[in-house]
């Protein structure tokens, strides 16, 4: 009898605990949830120190000792902004070494909320985020790895409107977005203020990896005037892309940016890195500098503001499909291989 | 002979990683697109949309091209997921 009491409480301790443990990690959740902007504000300048302090001496010191970094090159990254815009594939992992290596400021701009689709390759999302803003998600994360590093997260789509506003404020641009209408919108309004654009993109089993009008280097349209037929863009919702691909990219994005930060000269100005995953394979092709015929860099520019992105590109600014139609081909791919 | 390496869309759409053809040695750069297009149709669709690269240095669609044997030209349109 008294044995089976012992038994009955120390199942309801067993739940209580469970209940109170379920209880923490929602509190955690909450106080950890980081409310995005929904439009673009104004931002304070980001205070220059001619010290570095204690902790940040002991939290650097393994890229401190680096000669082409040191005291000088980290100063110089605390004191630079960094706008990513794409918390996906891509966005994670850049935002995540920039957190890590200490940039003062780091901008987050994605209009989507996480997905369970998303977990295989935007690591920074967890399961519990799912159906949250993905910018207050990755910006949780970072701030969770470096609370020295300000992190701000902006939960709007970019666009004609607003994108100028915004990039002025950073010091380098990110392009970790899905899709070819907001390519060419980062583009050009890196140019008109005058940003450089680190970007890169990645499908399947391959990355591409560019640093645009970097010191008299090439735009996007210097080497893609034309944007592709729609029909003939495939994007990582209907070709697929393995996790590690973006975020290879990812991390080289984030290297590209952070020497750029440092005062040291970015490897792919005027270069284009493309990797091959599958084969294992980087291959640097040598490209031209910017183009005194381009339309937005060139010596007469036409383009002089920002334009309508989507009809340019006869393309929507995101790479949604119908999910019913992705489970209807599953479906069907499942069943009739069965 | 030349070694024609394909990336992204145009590798879909020609359905080969690689390939070795054979093109003038001596010609512009609209000759050598036109005659990898009449050997690879398929990427009529994405023409004004990729850039060439011969042995890792691109090609300005002004330029003459002069290939030798063994040479390496890439076929690079842009990727755009992430």
């Amino acid at each position: 009898m008294i044995k089976q009491d012992i038994a009955d409480l120390q199942k309801q301790i067993n739940e209580k605990q469970m209940e109170l443990d379920n209880l923490k990690e929602m509190l955690n959740t909450k106080s950890e949830f980081r409310h995005p902007s929904l439009t673009v504000e104004a931002l304070d300048c980001l205070e220059k120190s001619d010290n570095l302090s204690n902790e940040q001496i002991g939290r650097y010191s393994r890229q401190l000792i680096l000669p082409e970094i040191g005291v000088k090159g980290q100063l110089s990254l605390s004191s630079k902004s960094v706008l990513i815009v794409g918390a996906g594939g891509l966005g994670c992992p850049s935002a995540v070494y920039l957190a890590a290596a200490g940039v003062g400021r780091i901008g987050i701009v994605d209009y989507d909320e996480v997905e369970l689709n998303n977990l295989h390759r935007q690591i920074l999302h967890t399961e519990k985020r799912v159906g949250t803003p993905k910018s207050s998600s990755v910006a949780s994360s970072c701030t969770q790895l470096n609370s020295l590093v300000e992190c701000i997260p902006y939960h709007l789509q970019l666009d004609s409107t607003n994108a100028l506003r915004l990039i002025k404020q950073y010091d380098v641009v990110l392009d970790a977005t899905d899709n070819v209408a907001t390519r060419y919108l980062l583009n050009d309004a890196c140019i008109l203020a005058n940003k450089p654009l680190v970007s890169g993109s990645a499908l399947r089993f391959e990355g591409q990896l560019t640093v645009y009008n970097y010191e008299g280097g090439p735009c996007y349209r210097c080497l893609y005037p034309k944007p592709p037929p729609p029909e003939t863009v495939t994007n990582c919702s209907d070709g697929g892309v393995l996790g590690v691909i973006p975020g290879i990219i990812g991390c080289m994005q984030a290297l590209e940016a952070i020497k750029i930060c440092a005062g040291i000269d970015p490897s792919f100005s005027q270069k284009l890195l493309l990797f091959d995953g599958l084969q294992g394979s980087f291959r640097s092709i040598k490209i031209r500098g910017r183009q005194p015929t381009c339309p937005v860099c060139g010596d007469n520019p036409s383009i002089t503001e920002l334009i309508d992105y989507e009809q340019f590109c006869g393309a929507r600014a995101n790479d949604k499909v119908n999910i019913r139609c992705i489970c209807v081909h599953f479906a069907f791919v499942f069943n009739s291989s069965l | 002979m030349v070694n024609i390496l394909f990336f992204a869309k145009s590798r879909e759409l020609s359905g080969v990683n690689s390939a070795q053809i054979t093109v003038l040695s001596q010609c512009t750069f609209t000759n050598l697109l036109e005659n990898i297009l009449q050997q690879y149709p398929s990427l009529a669709v994405i023409s004004e949309n990729i850039i060439l690269a011969l042995n890792e240095d691109y090609l300005s669609k002004d330029s003459d091209v002069n290939l030798q044997e063994g040479d390496e030209i890439a076929v690079i349109p842009p990727i755009s997921g992430g």
